[in-house]
């Protein structure tokens, strides 16, 4: 609506939403020596990572209605303050079986080109800072065809954090 | 630096604003002219009244740099001069040089932000002198007589002038009509909002009980409603525009059209009067040009055989606009050889579609179907590939309807009826197992309640007996895809229709009826077929607004 696309909007439900303001929006690619800015969201065991620059807020999950005749992926539309939200089921999009949402379930809402879509997560983690000479290509082994949103990992502390590249996540021609 | 840049595209934008009427005015005058110059009708004060205009047109060319427009405009303004001393020099080529020459000059103010070409407005300007020259040593002999044919005409056409003064130029404010869309999108979230307090007080209402303080928070929401309906019709108004606005561009184009087809038409146009939303106009212009070169191209025959037809060599095409119960009605007639029902048949034949031959009306609809064209030749001007199912595809998104009309010998007219305004809808909201859908109003032809004895089944496929007719009504669930197993127990079917089709939909329930406020669907979501946008309801929910249009279309399984 308002906010400038790649600046996080103030106002989220989120308790690291003061923590989004405090920083500056990190540069989507990484130079040697800097630092990776993630909003981090786990589904079943593993961890992934989305550029926060990308994110425009958290919201809880409302009412999502779903839609007739909608693509795989789609969980349907939501209202995010008067406006019309398309909100992906990112597990499925993932390889994931479907789970129900809980309490703790949120919706990442992010904005790819001039686009503003929901993400149906499980549970936000919260916001890291990695540096970006952390981060490898995956093991090939572990990746099937149809896997190329994997942009990358990072290794933090000693946890693994899938990074995503959200525009192949989203192009959902399948 | 950049805001310099800007600051000079906004002069662009404001000349191309002022001059691109005004051009265009100028251009339609002179069709007009040429039409009158032929039937021996002088054309009383009209190239007097053109002056200021093109005045108008080449000093702001001249301010904003643009040459070549204000050399046209420049040599315009001296043929005008010429023909409106010497009455007895209007003819062919004196309307040629106008016409070709305005033609000219719209395109140059269209296209001031780059793009002209100075060599072709260069030759204009030469053409003209040449022309001027030779008139001037042919008049040099025979004394000016114009003079008393000039004066004799009288003031017939102050009329127009008198309308442009009706509201003067102090009380009117330009702009940009995208502020008139944010304005509409906020008055749509304020709409929601209204709705979803009402629906809170309802609740309020029934928890707490009577009170007087309910009573006068219902007299409160009640005003607010009504102010809020009053803003919107306001605002509504303002995005209006006459129909004049494009059929101001058809004068000139059915003319070429004719010309190049070699078929003299005569365009009547009346009700350009008619409002219409800004939005649908901008989308208007594009089917009715098709239609209005099918007609030239293909409907109108050559002057011989309107001649043996004992018709007048002269083809007219009538186009008018008319407001009927808040929509509005476009119709566009030849007087041409009408529809060839014999090659329709054998089309349909050929692409194995049952008709019946008897049902001419049935018969004529076909015409709108994709690769549908019973023309046997090519042509450069109408023969672009694209068919009468394009023009009913673009109708349709519009929320409107296209029917075609035919009496051979007699002509076609094809009859446009278009809402208002696309940005509200006034919509039946329904419930299909737990699931709320908007159904545009425009489109409902009844809801019945579901008795038992009135519903039936052919081949496994639900038919009702409703109004003495048989339609097939689907049920919504599966049409929708719901997931809930169907079950037989739906109270209610919504009788949708477009022209003479009939489908009823079974339902739960009739919530009601709601101006809603129409949100484009995402692409991310797919593009389904039997959906066209969302809105959000009183409650804050998003429902999905049916395609009536295309669930019409499609041969649902149900």
């Amino acid at each position: 609506m308002s906010a400038a696309p790649g600046k996080p909007r103030t106002g989220s439900v989120l308790h690291f939403a003061d923590e989004l303001d405090r920083q500056s929006p990190a540069t989507e690619a990484p130079t040697p020596g800097a630092e990776l800015h993630l909003v981090t969201f786990a589904l079943d065991r593993e961890e992934f990572g989305l550029p926060i620059g990308q994110v425009r807020e958290v919201i809880r999950v409302g009412e999502i209605t779903r839609v007739p005749q909608a693509r795989p992926h789609v969980r349907g539309v939501t209202n995010l303050r008067g406006r019309v939200l398309a909100v992906v089921e990112i597990r499925t999009r993932l390889g994931l079986t479907v789970a129900t949402t809980t309490p703790r379930s949120r919706i990442i809402v992010v904005g790819v080109h001039d686009r503003t879509l929901g993400i149906l997560v499980d549970a936000v983690s919260q916001v890291v800072k990695v540096p970006a000479a952390t981060v490898v290509p995956p093991p090939e082994e572990v990746l099937s065809p149809g896997t190329d949103y994997i942009s990358g990992v990072a290794r933090w502390n000693s946890r693994l954090i899938v990074l995503l590249d959200l525009e192949k996540v989203l192009s959902l021609q399948d | 630096m950049a805001a310099d840049e800007n600051a000079f595209s906004e002069l662009i934008q404001d000349y191309i604003v002022e001059c691109l009427p005004l051009a265009e005015q100028v251009g339609d005058a002179f069709v007009e002219l040429e039409r009158r110059w032929q039937e021996g009708d002088p054309g009383d004060n009209t190239l007097a009244a053109l002056a200021g205009p093109l005045h108008t047109v080449k000093g702001n060319s001249a301010m904003m740099g643009i040459a070549p427009a204000q050399t046209v405009a420049h040599a315009l303004e001296d043929i005008c001069a010429l023909l409106t001393a010497e009455p007895r020099l209007r003819g062919d080529e004196g309307a040629a040089l106008l016409v070709s020459g305005s033609g000219m000059l719209i395109d140059l103010v269209r296209r001031a932000a780059g793009g002209a070409q100075p060599e072709a407005a260069a030759e204009f300007a030469e053409q003209a002198r040449a022309f001027i020259t030779s008139a001037q040593t042919g008049a040099a002999a025979s004394e000016s007589a114009g003079e008393s044919t000039e004066r004799r005409a009288g003031d017939r056409r102050i009329t127009s002038r008198r309308e442009e003064a009706a509201s003067g130029p102090g009380s009117v404010v330009r702009v940009d009509f995208r502020r008139l869309d944010a304005l509409l999108e906020v008055l749509g979230e304020g709409m929601i909002e209204q709705s979803a307090v009402i629906e809170l007080y309802r609740r309020l209402a029934r928890k707490v009980g009577p009170s007087d303080e309910v009573a006068d928070l219902d007299r409160a929401l009640l005003a607010l409603q009504k102010t809020i309906k009053r803003m919107e019709g306001i605002l509504m108004e303002t995005r209006l525009l006459p129909a004049s606005s494009v059929f101001n561009r058809f004068p000139r184009l059915v003319r070429e059209l004719a010309h190049a087809a070699k078929k003299p038409v005569r365009l009547v146009t009346s009700g350009g009067a008619t409002p219409l939303d800004k939005a649908i106009l901008d989308r208007l212009g594009e089917p009715l040009i098709h239609l209005l070169t099918n007609a030239v191209v293909h409907g109108i025959e050559s002057p011989e055989e309107r001649a043996r037809a004992g018709k007048p060599a002269e083809a007219t095409l009538d186009l008018r606009a008319t407001s009927e119960s808040g929509r509005v009605v476009i119709r566009l007639s030849d007087d041409g050889r009408g529809l060839d029902d014999a090659s329709i048949l054998a089309k349909a034949e050929a692409l194995g579609l049952e008709v019946r031959a008897s049902d001419p009306e049935q018969l004529r609809a076909l015409i709108f179907l994709p690769g549908f064209s019973t023309v046997k030749e090519v042509s450069s001007l109408a023969g672009r590939g694209v068919g009468l199912d394009v023009v009913a595809t673009s109708i349709r998104e519009l929320g409107g309807t296209i029917e075609v009309s035919s009496r051979p010998g007699q002509g076609v007219s094809f009859t446009l009826s278009l809402p208002l305004t696309l940005a509200i809808l006034r919509s039946l909201i329904v419930e299909v197992d737990r699931e709320r859908y908007a159904v545009p109003l425009s489109h409902v032809t009844a809801t019945v309640r579901t008795e038992p004895d009135t519903m039936h089944q052919i081949n496994q496929k639900g038919v009702a007996l409703w109004r003495g007719d048989l339609i097939h009504v689907a049920d919504a669930g599966e049409l929708l895809g719901t997931g809930a197993p169907p079950n037989g127990s739906r109270r209610f079917y919504v009788v949708i229709g477009t022209g003479a089709r009939r489908r009823g939909i079974l339902v739960d329930r009739l919530i009601g009826h709601q101006d809603i406020v129409v949100k484009s669907l995402d692409t991310t979501v797919g593009r389904p077929d039997v959906v066209s946008g969302t809105t959000i309801l009183g409650d804050g929910r998003v429902a999905c607004i049916l395609d009536v249009v295309r669930i019409l279309d499609q041969r649902v399984p149900a």
